[in-house]
């Protein structure tokens, strides 16, 4: 009786000799490994057993796999063990192994999970093999589950089988144990492989005597060994598998042991088919699915039976091929057709971009014709107001030269003309020669009126000495000849000499503004209103000198304006004062110079020693520097307040012994340097100083050990003119002094740039970032801008400042106005720093209006950058910074600090009115970093902040600061780090100041106080510009001067 | 018999971390029997752990009691007197000893000293197998006395898997095969018959899959 | 409970044979009491685990137990059984992260003081080499 009417049940029972193959599934997902066992098997074998976790590894499921192989065309055995599973997951799988065309089933316990890849996993063995061949065939033959419930429809049709092995124990109950599997329901019977033919034999009779033969199909179980040592490992390590002497032997005299090993199946097969009772192989070929058709080919079992009874219900592959070939043929005959169409889109894509080309082409032109029309009417209209600008200025000259001309006539000239002093030379002499002066100015701003003319009418030389001529001609004739013609025989010396002092013609020289009072009062046709004009010039020139202390200049000046309107009060005043002021100075009667102001609180007598001992030694100075003539000076001047001093005596005895040495350095540093208690002997100060200042220098090209060595200052090459600094430069380029190694060794060139910043507006405006290489490695890239250096200015004074700084401010502090002039006037700050820490809540707790008044007042008064820093309370400084920002509007102010605690708040001010500002973070990369992209998240310009990672000063942990600026500048330059390709904004005055190093007295042990501080601040801030510090907040005028000169040796 | 074992003792320093207090409690039942629970290895557990403490440098103490049975009622009686001042109490009993503390003494925090194996015998001095498996539902009289529900890795019933060689048990060759025995015992007892029968279907409930299991004798019921 | 009084540094496990000489000899070799305790037993044989544990407890860095050779032991097996637990005592040291090495069983002659003389002095190198393991 049929019982599922599979392949193998249909060639079984017709007496074929049956071939099964085994196909194990893989321990993934991998459809195709299936596939290609399943293609390798397909032809040679009736039906492939499909294994269920063999050996207990997990591996894809017996039922899916004998799917996929059936899509394939082979017909699976699919096996099901008890370990894995109860009796309600078996009786589960079954149905729907048989609802999808499954017919075979092989019953078996399973192997014992302690041998599989989850020794740790509880083995269910609801069942054995023997019971589940029962409750299997129950449902088929019965239609009832296990636990008798009925099944109402589609019971299971399964073919059965079962395992024997031959060669386990007790051996002679295993035929009996075989007897139990077939009364169970066992169909057919696959062996354990055989190695012992003779044992199997033996095994065969018996089962054979219990007349199993006519009940049960069995096939021997045969599998070709790979190799010997699998052959070694199945003897020795499988219990149940008995491998004989015999075959081990075959292999080790093998030469292909493949070859044997197929040979030993083929043999095996030939020999089991011979007994009887044997009703076809089942060859496992584990792992080797390759040798199974040329073993069943070598057997002669190649020519199978045609299928019967292979019902694939899901996905035949063979329908599926179909269905591909057919859509093949398909395509095959639409491709032309399509390649015809693409053809003609390509065509006509092409024409139109073509046209599209044209067309651009003429619109570009259309653009470039009206710019250069637009040009062309800008340039006209420039030149236009050039042309008229000029007219103007001429006939200002000319009516000037009336002036004279007419004052000439009226013989109303207050000087005495020296006919002599102008037929020599007409160069201008700045000393004041009576006759020069009042023609010079004329003759001035002629030239220059003519030059600008040249250059705006684009004139040739020839036409340009032409006019000059005519002008000089019509110049002398209205002079009424004074002039000789000597001095139209050099006019064009004339020009340059005026030229390139064009400014010191009236400003510098006070003596001068007596003679251009003298000479202008009286000629301009004596008109009220420009002699009140001269007069209000003269005062403010007074003024002027009243400032610079030149009390002798101011008087003359202004008793030059009274001479014009001697009734003005404020020339009066004027005048009074400057005469208190001279009287108060200290001037020995036979002082040829004046002593600076004297500071109210010391004695007239201790100012002039104070001064004596200065000027002592500076001469010494100059005389240890080989400096004749300054060290003459210094000693002459010491001499002139104290005639009788004996170091003065003797040193300028000394000075004026010595050879005017070959060297003779500008000594301005070490002067400027010493505070007025340093002692004569300052020979060592002058040293130390150097010593100091110098390895900075050095520090720029510390590119190889040689240089590293400390090199003496004098024998420095270039000296570098920086103010009043001098820093050696390195004669020769670093590729000079790399010799014959390759550039690429030394230089490194980074890939990233950082972002050039603006604050403040006009001329005066401040840029800096935008280098591309590490700082002043100008030997592997730009660095755009030079750092900056801003002066901090507060809006309260200062109390914790020492007097070794706050002496430089001590006219100003208290007035935030006068102060910032200062800074800017007098010690050239290049941006301010205006710091509100009168708001801070814990401090003085000012109104933020009031200090933003302040704040607006001081961004007025200078002409340069102004940082406005807050008090660093982040909900004032919002406050604050936005009322300040109110007051001052468009103005590029830049705001500080941002914190992430009131970025969004200010951030957002600084958006709108397009201001830039300062991110300031705890000193740690992370932190700048995480700001900056919140700011820009916020809608501001990476190109409008400024970090600050916070600052030590030298000793207070600037290692740390610049190590984490060093690491910030490294990832924005060598790895594109936008989001840190900022410039750095280093407010380092008020660390450095702070210190408490900068307010221990001067002693022995440390040094001089004021120095102390200074060099802390140079050596502070010099250290931050390598790390890439771009601007710099600093406070004493010494440092910004020593870091100006340091800035400038690098460059 | 019930088998233990102790547990291993950083196992138990892990129970008690933080505690100050502890009785180590003992029973004279099946654990004093096969020697893991009974008063002389109650006594060297509480050494040895008193001995992990001072390692520690942790200031614990420990009391040892043992009762003569930890799963009746009666003895276990005086044990809400005897654990006061304790923070708890590490039975030695089997799991039983360990669960009915649980359940009778309300307040007290009972820890678990030993590992409950299995129902075995007493091979010789030190040595002891399984033998039963609980399952509620012998087949002892069709297999020559031999358990194959307890002793075979499989829990085959219709005799011995492929895997049998020897006698011995694939899974571990120191394991005698029990269905091998079951051969040799029923041919010797002239039942070899019995072999061919087939053994149907286990119903596991009684096993303990169907519920945790109990057992009334009406006529005792007080 | 074992009361907590402090032991010597090494403790000593004694049969009646072979410690009662030894005792003498070692306080006469300038042992100090502090450095040494032993304890005598009739036999090792009665040598009780939580004996040496405890001792171990109460301050002691090394024990030693000193038993007859086998063969010479008065009670025939007394010694093999004290073995046998100093060996259940490595076991529970050993979970308890002490050396094992720390007790150690040794099998001298009858009445001779030098064996167990040396058996202290390997204990005491032992603890040179592992220090101490009670917490201060």
């Amino acid at each position: 009786m049929i019982k599922a009417g599979s392949n193998l049940e249909n060639i079984l029972t017709n007496g074929q000799f049956a071939v099964t193959g085994e196909l194990g599934p893989p321990k993934s997902g991998n459809y195709d490994v299936v596939r290609e066992k399943a293609r390798i098997l397909k032809g040679y074998v009736d039906a492939a057993n499909i294994t269920d976790c063999q050996t207990a590894i997990v591996r894809m499921s017996s039922l899916t796999a004998g799917l996929i192989a059936m899509s394939e065309g082979v017909e699976p055995v699919m096996q099901m063990t008890c370990r894995d599973r109860n009796r309600i997951a078996i009786q589960a799988e079954v149905l729907g192994a048989s609802a999808l065309g499954i017919k075979n089933l092989l019953c078996l316990t399973g192997d014992h999970q302690k041998f599989g890849n989850h020794p740790q996993s509880k083995g269910v063995f609801d069942m054995d093999s023997i019971q589940l061949l029962g409750m299997i065939r129950q449902m088929r033959d019965e239609k009832r589950f296990q636990c008798g419930e009925e099944i109402k429809e589609a019971e299971p049709r399964l073919f059965l089988g079962a395992a024997a092995n031959p060669f386990a124990d007790p051996f002679e109950y295993r035929p009996k144990r075989l007897a139990k599997k077939v009364s169970a329901g066992a169909s057919f019977v696959q062996t354990q492989i055989i190695y012992n033919v003779e044992k199997f034999k033996k095994f065969m009779e018996m089962v054979c005597d219990l007349g199993l033969h006519e009940k049960v199909y069995i096939l021997a179980g045969v599998t070709p060994p790979k190799s010997l040592g699998m052959a070694r490992y199945m003897k020795n390590n499988v219990p149940g598998l008995d491998v004989t002497d015999d075959i081990i032997k075959r292999l080790q005299g093998a030469k292909d042991q493949k070859e044997e090993g197929i040979n030993i199946a083929v043999d095996i097969i030939n020999q089991v088919r011979e007994i009887k009772g044997v009703h076809g192989v089942h060859v496992m070929a584990i792992e080797w699915e390759q040798a199974v058709p040329e073993i069943v080919k070598r057997a002669g079992l190649d020519k199978r039976p045609e299928m019967k009874g292979f019902e694939p219900r899901l996905g035949a592959r063979a329908e599926i091929e179909d269905a591909v070939k057919k859509a093949e043929q398909e395509s095959g005959r639409l491709a032309p057709e399509i390649d015809r169409l693409k053809n003609e889109v390509t065509a006509a894509n092409a024409i139109a971009v073509k046209e599209q080309d044209r067309v651009s082409g003429l619109s570009a032109e259309v653009e470039r014709l009206k710019k250069e029309v637009r040009d062309t009417q800008l340039s006209m209209e420039q030149k236009e107001k050039e042309v008229s600008r000029l007219r103007a200025e001429l006939s200002q000259a000319m009516s000037e030269l009336e002036a004279v001309k007419a004052q000439a006539a009226s013989g109303q000239s207050i000087f005495v003309q020296e006919q002599d002093a102008c037929e020599t030379d007409f160069i201008f002499d700045p000393s004041g020669g009576d006759m020069t002066a009042r023609d010079q100015v004329i003759l001035n701003s002629l030239t220059l009126g003519l030059e600008s003319l040249r250059k705006a009418l684009g004139l040739n030389e020839d036409q340009f000495e032409a006019i000059k001529r005519f002008m000089e001609a019509q110049f002398v004739i209205s002079t009424g000849g004074r002039q000789s013609p000597a001095v139209s025989a050099a006019p064009v010396t004339t020009a340059k000499a005026v030229e390139s002092k064009p400014v010191r013609v009236i400003d510098t020289k006070p003596a001068q503004s007596e003679v251009v009072a003298d000479v202008v009062a009286p000629s301009i046709q004596s008109q009220e209103d420009l002699l009140r004009k001269e007069v209000v010039n003269l005062i403010a020139k007074a003024n002027v000198a009243m400032h610079k202390k030149d009390y002798e200049t101011a008087l003359k000046t202004f008793e030059s304006a009274l001479a014009i309107d001697a009734s003005d009060v404020k020339a009066q005043e004027g005048a009074k004062k400057a005469r208190n002021a001279m009287g108060t100075v200290a001037q020995p009667a036979v002082s040829s110079f004046a002593l600076p102001a004297r500071p109210d609180e010391i004695t007239p007598e201790q100012w002039s020693f104070k001064w004596l001992v200065r000027y002592v030694a500076q001469g010494n100075v100059a005389l240890s520097a080989g400096d004749k003539s300054r060290a003459v000076e210094a000693f002459r001047k010491a001499l002139a307040i104290d005639s009788k001093d004996e170091k003065a005596v003797a040193g300028l005895k000394n000075a004026e012994a010595m050879q005017e040495g070959a060297i003779s350095p500008k000594s301005e540093m070490s002067v400027a340097i010493q505070p007025e208690a340093v002692a004569p002997k300052s020979e060592p100060v002058l040293a130390a100083v150097r010593s100091e200042v110098q390895p900075e220098v050095k520090a720029k090209p510390a590119m190889s050990a040689v240089e590293a060595k400390p090199v003496a200052v004098t024998s420095v090459a270039a000296p570098v003119s920086a103010g009043d600094f001098e820093f050696a430069r390195e004669a020769k380029s670093l590729t000079e002094r790399a010799g014959a190694m390759p550039a690429n060794l030394f230089i490194e060139r980074c890939s990233g740039s950082i972002k050039p910043v603006t604050i403040g507006d006009g001329d005066k405006a401040v840029t800096v970032g935008g280098m591309n290489t590490l700082p002043f490695h100008l030997f592997e890239g730009e660095m755009a801008n030079a750092p900056r250096i801003a002066l901090d200015v507060l809006d309260v004074a200062p109390e914790d400042w020492p007097d070794s700084l706050a002496r430089h401010y001590s006219d100003v502090i208290g007035d935030p106005v006068k102060w910032a002039q200062k800074s800017v006037n007098e010690y050239s700050a290049e941006a301010i720093c205006f710091s509100m820490v009168s708001a801070d809540p814990n401090g003085l707790n000012r109104p933020a209006k009031d200090v933003a008044a302040v704040a607006k007042a001081v961004v007025d008064a200078v002409d340069v950058p102004v940082i406005v820093w807050g008090c660093g309370n982040a909900e004032k400084d919002t406050e604050l910074l936005r009322e300040l920002t109110g007051l001052t509007g468009n103005k590029k102010v830049c705001i500080a600090p941002l914190t992430d605690a009131n970025y969004r708040g200010l951030g957002a001010t600084a958006m709108a009115l397009q201001i830039p500002v300062v991110a300031a973070t705890p000193i740690d990369v992370n932190l700048a970093k995480q700001l900056n992209i919140l700011l820009e998240n916020l809608g501001v310009s990476l190109s409008s902040i400024l970090m600050d990672t916070s600052i030590g000063a030298v000793g207070y942990g600037l290692e740390y600061t610049y190590s984490v600026m060093e690491r910030i500048r490294l990832a924005a330059l060598t790895q594109q780090d936008e989001k840190l390709s900022v410039p750095f904004i280093c407010n380092l005055g008020r660390e450095v100041w702070k210190t408490k190093e900068t307010k221990q007295p001067s002693s022995e042990l440390l040094g001089d106080q004021e120095r102390r501080g200074i060099m802390m601040e140079a050596v502070t801030a010099a250290s931050l510009m390598l790390a890439g510090g771009e601007l710099m907040i600093m406070r004493h005028p010494q440092a910004v001067r020593l870091a100006k000169a340091f800035i400038q040796g690098l460059m | 018999m019930i088998i233990a074992e102790r547990k291993p003792l950083s196992e138990i320093l892990g129970m008690i971390q933080g505690m100050h207090r502890i009785l180590v409690l003992g029973c004279r039942g099946c654990v004093a029997v096969c020697s893991s629970g009974g008063d002389k290895e109650v006594a060297v557990l509480a050494s040895a752990l008193r001995l992990g403490a001072v390692k520690a440098g942790s200031d614990m103490s420990f009391g040892v009691q043992t009762l003569v049975r930890q799963c009746d009622p009666e003895y276990l009686a005086p044990l809400a007197e005897m654990a006061k001042g304790y923070d708890a109490v590490i039975s030695t009993a089997c799991g039983v000893g360990v669960n009915f503390i649980a359940d009778r003494c309300p307040g007290v925090r009972v820890l678990p000293g030993l590992n409950t194996t299995f129902y075995g015998a007493n091979l010789s001095s030190g040595e002891w197998r399984e033998m039963c498996a609980g399952c509620g539902s012998c087949v002892l009289h069709l297999t020559g006395g031999l358990c194959p529900v307890a002793r075979c890795a499989k829990g085959l019933s219709n005799g011995p898997c492929g895997g049998s060689v020897g006698g011995r048990c694939e899974i571990n060759p120191e394991t005698a095969c029990v269905w091998h025995r079951i051969h040799d015992k029923l041919t010797d007892l002239g039942e070899a018959d019995r072999l061919m029968d087939i053994m149907p279907i286990k119903d596991w409930r009684t096993a303990g899959h169907g519920g945790p299991r109990k057992r009334i004798r009406e006529e005792l019921l007080p | 409970m074992p009361d907590k009084k402090k032991t010597a540094t090494v403790k000593g496990f004694c049969c009646n044979y072979t410690a009662r000489l030894s005792g003498d000899v070692l306080l006469e070799i300038g042992i100090a009491p502090d450095d040494l305790q032993i304890e005598r037993l009739a036999c090792t044989g009665r040598l009780e685990v939580t004996a040496v544990l405890d001792a171990f407890s109460q301050g002691a860095e090394a024990v030693f137990v000193a038993g007859c050779r086998h063969g010479s032991c008065h009670n025939v097996s007394g010694s093999k059984r004290a073995a046998k637990r100093v060996i259940e005592i490595k076991k529970t040291l050993q979970e308890l992260g002490i050396e094992p090495e720390r007790v150690e069983m040794f099998l001298v002659p009858r009445g001779e003081s030098e064996p167990v003389v040396a058996a202290y002095k390997e204990m005491a190198g032992r603890i040179d080499r592992f220090g101490r393991f009670h917490k201060e």
